[in-house]
C-alpha cells in the first residue's frame, strides 16, 4: 500500500502476539493484492480492462469494498467517487504532475459512481463506460485496517491497534485499563508528523483524517493536494483537516475524502445525517466538531 | 564610590577569594544539573490506577498488591524492574532491568513506567493525519 503500517497488540503470550501480527500482516498484503490500482494483475485492474465489455468475477472483499464505497458516494453526493481513476491517473503527486485543464474537463464525464454495477448473486463488479476506472485509494486503507483487526480478534487478541499510516483502528483497552489515545495533526506542521493539535480516547472505533498536507506539490503558486474533486477535477478547497470516527475503518477514511471534498457546510451536514464523529478545520482555520464530541477532545496547550 | 575606587582598595587576597567565589558558583550550575533528577521519575500503577510516583534516584525496594498477589519492584542506580511477581509466566520479571519506557504485568494489572512527570502520561498512542 506504500505506506507504514503498524501493529499493537495486547496479549500475556509474546509468541501469540507475534503469531496474530503475522497473520495480521498477511491479511493486509493479501488486500493489497486486490485491489492495487497500480497493479495489473489486481481484481481492480481486470474490472478496469472490462469497462464497457463486461462484468468481472471478483472475491468477497472487493465486491464488499465496492458496495461500501457506493454507500459512501450516495451519502456526499459524489464528492467520494470511487470511479475517480481517470483523473487520479492523470496527476502524478511524487512527481509533480498536473494535466492540462482540457485533458481534465475531458475526462470528468467518466467518473460517475452510478456507471458502477454490482451483482451480490453473481458476484461480478461492471463499469459501464469504456475508459472508466476504479481507483479505490480513498477506501483500501480503512477497509484493510478492518480486515487486519478482524484477524488480530481471530486470533484471541482482545487489544489492540492498527494503524495504515493515518486511519487507525483501535479495540479493547490498553494494559492500564485506559482507552487508546489518538492524536490528531496539526494540518499547519510542515514535516513535523508528530505535532499533534488534538487528541481523543477512542476504544473499538476507527479514525481517519484527510489533510491538505499529506500529498502535495506547487505548481504556479497555486496549491495541488491529492484531495480532488471528482466534480471539478481540482484539488478541494473547503477544507485544510477532516477526521471522521466511525465504527467501520472502511467508512472512517472514506467518509473523511468525502466531507472533505464536500466543504464545511455540507460536510457538516454529512456527520449529522450519518451520526459519525467528527471534527474538521476550514480553509479559514475554524474549528467544527461535532456535539457528541464536545468536550472529549483534547486541545494541545501549544499548537505550532 | 566608584567601581574604580573600589577595585584600587581590594587586596591581592580579596581578588583571588572573589575569582574563587566566582568559579564555585558557576561550577555550581554544572553540578546541579547532574544532581537535580531532571524531572524522571518512576510511575506504579495498579489496575490503572496510580499507586506511586517515586523519584528514579532514590535506590529502593517496594511491594505493590495487585489482584493476584504481591508484586516486588525495585529501583536502583537509576533503572527499575520487577524482581518477583505472583503471575505464571514471570515475563515481567524476565524484562530485566529498564531505564525508559514501561514494564507491564497484565496478569496482576501491575504497570511500572520510567519517564519524564510531566509527558509520560500526555503522548498519544497513535496519530492520525
Amino acid at each position: 500500500m506504500d505506506t507504514l503500517v503498524t501493529i499493537t497488540v495486547v496479549s500475556a503470550s509474546e509468541s501469540k502476539a507475534d503469531k496474530s501480527i503475522d497473520d495480521a500482516f498477511a491479511a493486509i498484503e493479501k488486500l493489497e493484492k486486490l485491489l492495487n490500482f497500480y497493479f495489473a494483475e489486481s481484481e481492480i485492474s481486470l474490472i478496469n480492462r472490462n469497462a464497457g465489455l463486461s462484468g468481472v468475477k471478483v472475491s468477497s472483499d472487493v465486491l464488499r469494498l465496492i458496495d461500501k464505497a457506493l454507500y459512501v458516494s450516495e451519502k456526499t453526493q459524489g464528492s467520494f467517487d470511487v470511479t475517480i481513476g481517470p483523473l487520479t491517473s492523470m496527476y502524478n503527486f511524487h512527481k509533480h504532475i498536473r494535466p492540462d485543464d482540457g485533458k481534465i474537463r475531458e475526462k470528468l464525464s467518466l467518473i460517475n459512481y452510478r456507471d458502477l454495477l454490482t451483482d451480490n448473486a453473481k458476484s461480478t463488479v461492471y463499469l459501464k463506460r469504456k475508459g472508466m476506472l476504479i481507483d479505490p485509494g480513498g477506501i483500501t486503507k480503512g477497509y484493510a485496517a478492518d480486515r487486519a483487526v478482524e484477524t488480530l480478534k481471530k486470533q484471541g487478541i482482545h487489544a489492540g491497534i492498527v494503524a495504515i499510516a493515518g486511519d487507525i483502528k483501535v479495540f479493547g483497552l490498553k494494559p492500564d485499563g485506559k482507552p487508546w489515545k489518538i492524536g490528531i495533526r496539526n494540518p499547519d506542521a510542515k514535516d513535523d508528523k508528530d505535532d499533534v493539535m488534538a487528541t481523543v480516547e477512542l476504544t473499538d472505533m476507527a479514525i481517519s483524517t484527510s489533510g491538505d498536507y499529506e500529498r502535495y506539490f506547487i505548481s504556479n503558486g497555486e496549491k495541488f493536494h491529492h484531495l480532488l474533486d471528482p466534480k471539478t477535477g481540482y484539488p478541494a478547497g473547503g477544507c485544510r483537516s477532516v477526521t471522521v470516527i466511525a465504527k467501520e475503518g472502511v467508512f472512517a477514511d472514506a467518509f473523511a475524502t468525502g466531507i472533505f471534498i464536500l466543504g464545511p457546510e455540507k460536510g457538516m451536514t454529512v456527520f449529522n445525517e450519518t451520526g459519525f464523529s467528527g471534527m474538521m478545520i476550514d480553509s479559514r482555520g475554524t474549528t467544527h466538531i461535532t456535539p457528541d464530541l464536545r468536550g472529549k477532545i483534547e486541545f494541545q496547550k501549544n499548537p505550532s | 564610590m566608584s567601581f574604580r575606587k573600589i577595585l584600587l582598595k581590594t587586596t591581592g587576597a580579596d581578588r583571588i577569594l572573589f575569582l574563587l567565589l566566582l568559579s564555585v558558583s558557576l561550577a555550581g550550575i554544572f553540578f546541579i544539573k547532574d544532581i537535580i533528577p531532571q524531572s524522571r521519575s518512576v510511575l506504579v500503577e495498579v489496575n490503572g490506577k496510580p499507586v506511586y510516583i517515586l523519584p528514579i534516584d532514590k535506590n529502593r525496594t517496594l511491594s505493590v498488591e495487585g489482584p493476584a498477589g504481591n508484586t516486588i519492584i525495585e529501583i536502583k542506580d537509576r533503572k527499575v524492574r520487577i524482581t518477583d511477581s505472583p503471575c505464571i509466566n514471570k515475563l515481567c520479571v524476565k524484562q530485566g532491568w529498564i531505564t525508559g519506557g514501561s514494564i507491564v504485568c497484565l496478569p496482576n494489572r501491575v504497570v511500572v513506567t520510567v519517564g519524564d512527570k510531566d509527558r509520560q502520561k500526555d503522548g498519544p498512542d497513535a496519530i492520525t493525519g
